[in-house]
């Protein structure tokens, strides 16, 4: 056990912390009543989540989370719920799979996947594979991954073309509506 | 030269560019689909000349063998078909039909690349391609009943996609954990030495849910009625036959990352093949909507293919990618018909092909053909593949698995042949005739010849898939 006063000691207590936002983020993220309230709930969670990349020794990683995540998604988030005025507080009807039956079902795999974990003998990671700096990253991204770089931007294409097709087609329609 | 082994890729993203830029100038429908079609038939004599390539790519991320290339030339096929008898598009209007098939095309490229990747981050990249483009594709049609259905489908369609993206991200994270690698060439033997280890069989199974999801094996079926309804019916017939191609393809690459004989893999596949081969043919026995119908037979084949899987051998495999080729060629049948009887582009119910020998005899025999070679019924492909597909799996010794399948090919014999009944035992009752054109003939031709080709003379099809799934093993 590391004494909790020393360098190891609070930085594992930062840890668990950040774990804890993380976790409280995404609960709050699922069951909450209001949409906004859940973007807010996702954003603290992908703050945790940036936390957990920074103690795995990517910093630039963590940088990018905080950037991408929490600063474009969630806002694009917020702004579509803001433009779209979604109906909110409408609770489907009761499903079998929620309620007891699905805690209970959590809780299962759970224990599942925490006995898999802690019973599996994982090949150690490296405690550092590279010093996680733009410059090993941008290497990696132009030799090893390189394919995959130029895949996405593919993948991206697909997403604005698509979402700029579906969303005119929506906008024609209330036209000839009204 | 290495570039030479990019090739077939190369011209799909030129392809994809000259789409893009119709797609700016608004070019009509009818020019990008006649262009798309083109370049669509010239990617199929590309991927035959570059089916003896072998190499690799990209640090060896990207791998160019045998196996690879008969996939893509089999997707390359695929695509053409579709494109050259969904001629008129009816079910999507005309000012998007351009990106309509900027997407299609997209979703080819990403499905030549996914059979191609050897290491797992190319490979979920690839997949998440084909996978975007197949989702716009669904809501990109007409809004025709006024209840939105086809925007209901393209949200299951992608809600179950992401669902079966993480789980195989979260099977993938094991096998990394375990191994340390992301290298399909040191992953299979890695995971040979751990496969009896809870973690791998964890790991191997969620990557295959990823899978199990495109080829709607039950229980990752949920999205096949409602997808294959909603969506219009060229798009159903490119979703129901090309991505599950390359769904067969993956199956194969990971089931072989399990070491022969695994008996927790085993029982796993035959549990999901069973499931899937009794849902699919029993709830498919009650349908109206012949799309549908023909969603909850590919939800049984799916299970037929997984008896290939099932043996964990060159063999075995072999015979799925026999199987899984015959079921493109029949499914492709089956739509090319339901394509051209329908007028506007709507659903075409089981009814609706009524007295179609009298309406135009061609289509009702060639979906006379399809229906037959589906029910597995000699000399067509369907009666050759299961045959040897049930043979090899009793030869392992899945006598129950086998018998299992047998029943439910007698099952599924009734409701293919009673669409058969409908189309030929009954009077047309002044339904309109269905005029087909020659460039639909001719493909249905040469569909029919190689369905008929590939069951009567099986053996050299069978020896090209057994050297290419010996590239992989």
């Amino acid at each position: 056990m590391v004494p909790l006063f020393t360098a190891e000691g609070l930085t594992s207590v930062v840890f668990m912390a950040m774990i804890g936002v993380t976790v409280v983020g995404a609960i709050i993220a699922t069951n909450t009543e209001r949409l906004i309230r859940a973007v807010a709930g996702l954003a603290i969670c992908f703050i945790g989540v940036a936390a957990l990349y920074y103690f795995l020794q990517s910093p630039f990683v963590a940088v990018m989370e905080m950037l991408i995540y929490v600063g474009a998604v969630c806002v694009t988030i917020v702004f579509a719920v803001m433009l779209a005025d979604p109906e909110e507080g409408q609770h489907g009807k009761g499903n079998i799979l929620a309620g007891p039956f699905s805690i209970g079902l959590g809780v299962i795999l759970f224990w599942g996947l925490a006995a898999l974990a802690l019973k599996t003998e994982w090949t150690p990671a490296a405690s550092v594979i590279n010093n996680g700096s733009v410059v090993e990253i941008g290497k990696s991204l132009l030799t090893t991954y390189s394919m995959v770089f130029e895949l996405i931007s593919l993948v991206l294409l697909v997403a604005i073309i698509g979402s700029l097709v579906l969303a005119r087609a929506g906008r024609t329609r209330t036209e000839t509506e009204s | 030269m290495k570039t030479v082994l990019f090739i077939p890729e190369l011209f799909l993203l030129f392809s994809c560019l000259v789409i893009f830029t119709m797609c700016i100038n608004s070019s009509k429908g009818s020019k990008a689909r006649n262009v798309t079609a083109v370049l669509a038939v010239i990617n199929v004599f590309i991927n035959l000349f570059c089916l003896k390539l072998n190499g690799d790519l990209f640090f060896a991320a990207y791998h160019v063998d045998l196996f690879s290339q008969i996939f893509k030339l089999l997707i390359g096929i695929g695509f053409a078909v579709v494109l050259l008898f969904g001629k008129e598009l009816k079910g999507i209007r005309d000012e998007v039909r351009p990106e309509y098939y900027l997407f299609l095309t997209l979703s080819v490229l990403g499905l030549v690349m996914l059979v191609s990747s050897t290491e797992l981050l190319t490979l979920f990249v690839a997949l998440e391609l084909s996978s975007y483009s197949l989702y716009l594709l669904v809501p990109m049609r007409n809004d025709e009943t006024g209840d939105r259905s086809q925007m209901e489908a393209g949200i299951k369609y992608i809600l179950f996609g992401v669902v079966a993206t993480g789980v195989m991200l979260f099977g993938m994270s094991y096998l990394f954990g375990l191994t340390g690698t992301t290298y399909l060439s040191e992953l299979v033997p890695a995971m040979h030495n751990l496969s009896s280890t809870p973690a791998a069989i964890v790991g191997l199974a969620m990557v295959m849910g990823g899978f199990f999801f495109k080829l709607g094996v039950a229980p990752f079926h949920f999205w096949v009625p409602d997808v294959y309804e909603g969506s219009s019916n060229e798009t159903t017939a490119f979703i129901a036959s090309v991505p599950k191609i390359a769904a067969v393809a993956l199956l194969i690459r990971i089931t072989s990352m399990a070491a022969p004989g695994n008996s927790t893999i085993v029982t796993l596949l035959t549990i999901l093949s069973i499931a899937s081969m009794f849902y699919g043919n029993l709830i498919a026995l009650v349908q109206k909507d012949i799309k549908r119908m023909l969603g909850f037979s590919g939800i049984a084949h799916a299970g037929y293919v997984l008896l290939g899987l099932v043996t964990l051998k060159g063999t075995g495999y072999a015979t799925a990618m026999y199987y899984i080729i015959g079921y493109m060629l029949m499914n492709l049948a089956c739509f090319l018909v339901i394509c051209s009887v329908s007028r506007n582009g709507e659903n075409v119910a089981i009814d609706d092909l009524t007295g179609l020998h009298k309406r135009a005899p061609f289509l009702a025999v060639t979906l006379l053909i399809g229906m037959f070679a589906l029910a597995g019924i000699p000399p067509f492909v369907g009666f050759m593949g299961k045959f040897m597909l049930l043979a090899g799996a009793l030869k392992e010794g899945y006598l129950t698995l086998v018998i299992l399948a047998a029943l439910n090919t007698a099952i599924s014999i009734y409701y293919y042949l009673s669409v058969v009944r409908i189309s030929f035992c009954t009077d047309s009752e002044d339904r309109p005739a269905v005029e087909v054109d020659t460039i639909t003939k001719v493909v249905s031709c040469a569909l029919l010849v190689f369905i008929i080709i590939m069951g009567v003379v099986p053996a050299k099809i069978v020896a090209m898939t057994e050297a290419a799934v010996k590239v992989i093993m």
